[in-house]
């Protein structure tokens, strides 16, 4: 064998060599070779210095526990650390009504079932001892004073809405409203309309209502159509009639709007899906909503009925001008004339006919 | 934590009263006794006997831990974590190796275990030597021992120092397993087959890592030459 092999083989050897880990062969064959060749004599040389230099630097133990201290934490914490695994656990004092503890785990099928019929009777008992005890409840309480959850924007802003339930109290008005929320964490909200936080929260969901599933927003207008006397409220009831995705929303809020026709941004939010609601049923819900309203105001009254174009082709008899006749109603007419002639919905332009009828009926009065 | 020392000394009643030591007809102290004695015990519930255990070993343990963490936090991890796993799994030994065996590759599976973690986020490596705190251009690495390493020159601390700074950023380029391979061999003094036995390898697999180990370690510290 060449030196120059046997050096690629002895080279690899001196780290072990140099700590005694050679068995007699390799030793033997290393020795042979060192004494031959200089290269690597001084390889090992080297190599020597190296691990000689390793040994002598100082470790990191040295420095880290100079005085004994952390030992004797590491022993105190692992004594504490033993003493939990071994401490006895408290032995459970025995429970009462341990037969039955027995029984139901030995019959789960009729336990459960006995469960489940125990919860209803309990449950309809006390509901109605419950009401006879407070046969008023509903009505007594004007206001729902229960300190409630205050949320702030930012939970309404990062709030998802997992439910809302509508309770029918003994009054229309006093209608309980439960709302299951999931902001951060998860946020129960009851009480009646009257409630400040509650009514913040279903105007929210309108107000906001891409960020919400429209079945939670129909909800909503159920629970609020009762209150769009409240200015917030029929703002809220405003924004989803005119800007909601949904067309059932729009029809909804419209129809939540019907009693408040008289307030002239109600009347515009009307007018507004007459001529541009992209839906026929919501333009056929606010033609029969503005002929409600004809209906049920006093010929003179909240609603004044302007006088008819000459032109208008149902008019056979042209109208009184009132003299209270305002732009607004001019405003209803025109748009109901467009409506008749131009609409692609046969049945929104057979409702613009008969508004039409009916508007030209009053002035005939 | 209790004297373990007294654990299973057993005085002769009767002679009590002398008080001397030829009244105790015999006395067997936790510490006289040997590891598998003491696993026995261990392994029958004594907790002095397991804490004599602790005792024998838990020096070299924390050194261990603390040489490759290099942290006093983490070496404190390891080592209530090695300790405390030898307890819940002591009823398994089976004496098939010698307990410091069994101990150490409970400790090196427990420091490899921290090291990789510690490799999987960069951002919690072991602190760094500031190792160009101690350059001075060009100086060959291996001179610098010769010169400094056996003389009484008032440098020598600081040498030792850049050494050991060095030596620290080198060794985090190694390998959890080709660490605890260098540091076993090189600062415990354990024999390859040792190592193996407790990493729960062949000494041959060993031998590579050392190897691997001790051309990496030559290769970082050698480029200054």
């Amino acid at each position: 064998m060449s030196p120059k092999n046997t050096c690629a083989e002895v080279a690899p050897l001196f780290v072990f060599y140099l700590c005694n880990e050679v068995d007699d062969r390799e030793r033997a064959k290393i020795e042979d070779h060192l004494a031959k060749c200089e290269s690597c004599r001084t390889q090992l040389s080297e190599e020597r210095s190296f691990q000689e230099a390793m040994g002598g630097v100082s470790q990191a133990a040295d420095e880290l526990d100079t005085s004994g201290v952390l030992l004797a934490q590491c022993r105190s914490e692992l004594a504490e650390q033993l003493d939990d695994l071994t401490r006895p656990r408290v032995k459970e004092t025995p429970l009462r009504f341990a037969w039955l503890r027995r029984w139901l785990i030995v019959h789960p099928a009729l336990s459960g079932g006995a469960l489940v019929a125990l919860g209803l009777v309990l449950g309809v008992q006390s509901t109605e001892w419950y009401a006879s005890r407070n046969p008023s409840n509903g009505l007594d309480q004007a206001i729902d004073v229960r300190p409630s959850v205050r949320l702030t924007d930012d939970q309404l802003a990062k709030m998802a809405v997992a439910g809302i339930n509508l309770t029918p109290s003994s009054s229309s008005e006093k209608q309980n409203v439960r709302l299951q929320l999931s902001a951060e964490q998860p946020v129960e909200l009851s009480g009646s309309l009257d409630d400040s936080d509650v009514r913040r929260v279903l105007t929210y969901v309108l107000a906001n209502g891409e960020r919400f599933d429209p079945g939670v927003r129909l909800d909503c207008l159920d629970a609020l159509k009762a209150r769009a006397r409240d200015s917030a409220v029929r703002n809220a009831l405003l924004s989803a009639a005119r800007k909601d995705q949904n067309p059932a929303v729009r029809l909804k809020a419209l129809e939540a709007l019907g009693d408040e026709s008289s307030d002239q941004a109600v009347r515009d939010t009307l007018l507004q899906a007459l001529q541009y609601d992209t839906n026929p049923g919501v333009r056929v819900e606010a033609v029969n909503l503005l002929v409600r309203s004809l209906q049920n105001s006093p010929a003179e009254g909240l609603m004044p009925m302007p006088s008819l174009p000459e032109e208008h082709a149902l008019s056979a008899t042209p109208g009184v001008v009132t003299g209270s006749a305002d732009e607004s109603m001019a405003n209803v007419v025109r748009t109901l004339e467009d409506l008749q002639r131009k609409d692609p919905s046969r049945y929104v332009r057979l409702q613009s006919a008969a508004a039409l009828r009916q508007i030209a009926a009053r002035n005939d009065q | 934590m209790p004297l373990p020392n007294l654990a299973l000394a057993l005085a002769n009643e009767t002679s009590q009263t002398s008080a001397s030591a030829a009244g105790l007809t015999r006395v067997i102290s936790l510490a006289d006794l040997d590891d598998r004695h003491l696993v026995q015990e261990a392994q029958a519930g004594s907790r002095a006997a397991f804490e004599e255990l602790v005792r024998r070993y838990d020096r070299d343990v924390l050194r261990l831990a603390l040489n490759l963490m290099k942290r006093t936090e983490d070496a404190r991890d390891v080592y209530q974590e090695a300790f405390l796993k030898v307890y819940r799994n002591l009823h398994r030994f089976r004496f098939e190796c010698s307990f410091y065996t069994w101990l150490y590759r409970i400790v090196t599976n427990v420091c490899l275990d921290h090291l990789r973690r510690r490799q999987a986020r960069p951002e919690d490596q072991a602190p760094e030597l500031h190792p160009a705190k101690y350059e001075d251009g060009g100086t060959d690495f291996f001179e610098r021992q010769r010169e400094y390493r056996p003389t009484l020159d008032p440098e020598r601390h600081l040498v030792g120092k850049e050494i050991q700074a060095r030596l620290a950023v080198a060794m985090e380029r190694l390998s959890p397993r080709e660490r605890i391979v260098f540091e076993m061999k090189h600062y415990q003094g354990l024999k390859l087959r040792a190592i193996g036995d407790a990493l729960g390898t062949s000494e041959e697999t060993v031998k590579n890592s050392l190897f691997r180990a001790t051309r990496k370690l030559r290769s970082e510290l050698g480029v200054l030459r």
